[in-house]
């Protein structure tokens, strides 16, 4: 069964008769927000069965649509998120990336500006490689730019959008060895996004970043997961009555081949290794259970099929 | 940055260059600033790296005098101010305070101030300078030049007065010759610092 990620966005009136459907289909509900009298589900639903959930949120006006971003986690790194340099290109970026389903961390390095000076450390590339994707907004110069990004990239393990005031080509031929994905013409400026040609720019990343995250996708497909982290997303909150009562809008956040678990390690680590997600096999068998480098969150990864030798 | 007489950014990157045009524009706008200038120069060189903002402001309005926002009501030995623009109400009772003591100046309520003083004193109270708006302008004008300078660049270098006014930023120590440069970019614009 493929799933597929979608966007769910009606009214509130009999929205659960959706999620019931979704949930009864195989699929998984990621996210849901409730916005006064609407209802916006981010889920991955079974890739047949999209027209039946179209078909039935019809006639209660609700619509579906594709979300290739739903069940990601993303960094949009930023050399410094200054005050008096407000606003920053980097806050329109990171939310129109969450339009599209993702979950956006905004990660403004603490020394990350100017051209010689420019810094990152250690708690912020961990935290980086943490994420599925980096989005990095540097400034307008090349010179700039082709300089201080080998400061920036450093230990960075997922891969890196670069984003830059230069055109692509430009930034293309100015970085070696080359990043994952590049999108010029997005630099430092000083306004909100609001003509269209500065909207088509944020399309651009989004498309940029798509393309970034299907081909790791088709790279996770090689050695498939032991199991889907959608799925350990269920076990957990189904069997840690703890999480129900955790404030952040997402508890739990879906990452390509992992999880983002917001309890607190000490306390929660043990007994999540020890939950038992089918027939006797722990969530410790199937993914590492580390402490994450943001507050003092677990983080999950998944192990793949290789690893395991077993898949759920 | 049409009201702007003289308007240039000098670049070796035509494409930086051009960001940072709209950068200034977007800035002065938002800080309220661009009637204030009439000329501004940007030199951005991020090879050095090196940022000169230099410029010239349009003739600004002079010192804020006591009569200019209030009336002043002479009795003998007693004053009464009438505060016509509260705008100003703060750094007058600062003068008075600092001036007479906090004991000798009254203040009934919001708009009205009584003093005793002597007559000489009195006749003198009128014309009382109170505020120099150009002293927050140019401070305005330093803030919004930085905003505009590229991030990071913490040694700086500022200057304004006498119509004139220029930041110097970089995030390396700045040349001995940093003057003779920035004169040369008040030279472009057909100016002398």
């Amino acid at each position: 069964m493929i799933l597929v990620p979608v966007t769910y966005k009606g009214g509130i009136f009999r929205h659960d008769e959706i999620i019931d459907l979704i949930e009864d289909l195989g699929g998984y509900i990621i996210q849901k927000h409730m916005i006064a009298q609407e209802v916006v589900l981010q889920a991955l639903v079974p890739k047949d069965d999209i027209e039946l959930i179209r078909r039935v949120g019809k006639p209660i006006t609700g619509d579906i649509t594709p979300s290739p971003l739903v069940g990601t986690e993303i960094a949009v790194v930023t050399p410094s998120l200054e005050i008096h340099h407000l606003p920053h290109a980097s806050c329109d970026v990171a939310e129109y990336i969450r339009r599209f389903g993702a979950k956006t961390n905004m990660v403004g390095l603490a020394r990350g500006f100017g051209k010689r000076i420019s810094q990152m450390n250690d708690e912020e590339r961990d935290v980086i490689n943490e994420h599925d994707c980096a989005v990095y907004l540097l400034g307008d110069f090349e010179t700039c730019i082709e300089y201080k990004l080998p400061a920036l990239r450093r230990g960075i393990q997922v891969p890196i959008v670069l984003c830059g005031g230069p055109s692509t080509e430009a930034l293309k031929s100015l970085i070696d060895p080359p990043v994952d994905g590049y999108v010029g013409g997005i630099g430092r400026f000083m306004h909100r996004t609001k003509e269209s040609e500065e909207i088509a720019k944020l399309d651009e990343v989004v498309e940029e970043v798509t393309r970034v995250l299907d081909r790791k996708r088709e790279i996770l497909a090689k050695d498939p997961l032991s199991i889907s982290p959608a799925r350990l997303m269920d076990v957990i909150s189904e069997k840690i009555d703890e999480i129900q009562d955790v404030l952040s809008p997402t508890p739990i956040t879906v990452q390509m081949a992992g999880l983002r678990v917001k309890l607190p390690y000490d306390t929660f680590s043990s007994r999540i290794r020890a939950t038992e997600v089918d027939d006797g096999i722990t969530i410790g068998e199937l993914a590492d259970v580390l402490p994450s480098r943001m507050r003092d969150y677990i983080l999950l990864r998944i192990k793949p099929f290789s690893e395991t030798n077993q898949v759920i | 940055m049409e009201a702007v007489e003289y308007f240039e950014v000098e670049c070796p990157e035509k494409t930086g260059g051009d960001y940072y045009s709209r950068i200034a524009d977007v800035v002065l706008l938002d800080h309220n600033l661009i009637r204030v200038v009439s000329k501004l120069h940007i030199f951005i060189d991020p090879r050095i790296p090196l940022f000169i903002a230099a410029g010239v402001t349009r003739k600004l309005p002079g010192m804020v005098l006591l009569r200019d926002f209030a009336d002043v009501n002479i009795q003998d030995r007693k004053v009464i101010i009438s505060i016509g623009d509260e705008a100003y109400l703060a750094p007058l009772l600062k003068i008075l305070w600092e001036k007479y003591g906090k004991d000798l100046v009254e203040q009934p309520d919001r708009f009205t101030i009584l003093m005793n003083l002597d007559e000489a004193e009195s006749q003198s109270l009128p014309d009382l300078p109170v505020f120099d708006p150009s002293d927050t302008l140019y401070k305005d004008l330093i803030y919004a030049l930085q905003v505009i300078q590229p991030e990071g660049f913490k040694v700086r270098r500022q200057y304004y007065g006498k119509g004139r006014f220029y930041l110097v930023a970089s995030e390396n120590t700045l040349p001995e010759d940093i003057e003779d440069l920035v004169k040369e970019k008040f030279s472009l614009m057909g100016e002398t610092l």
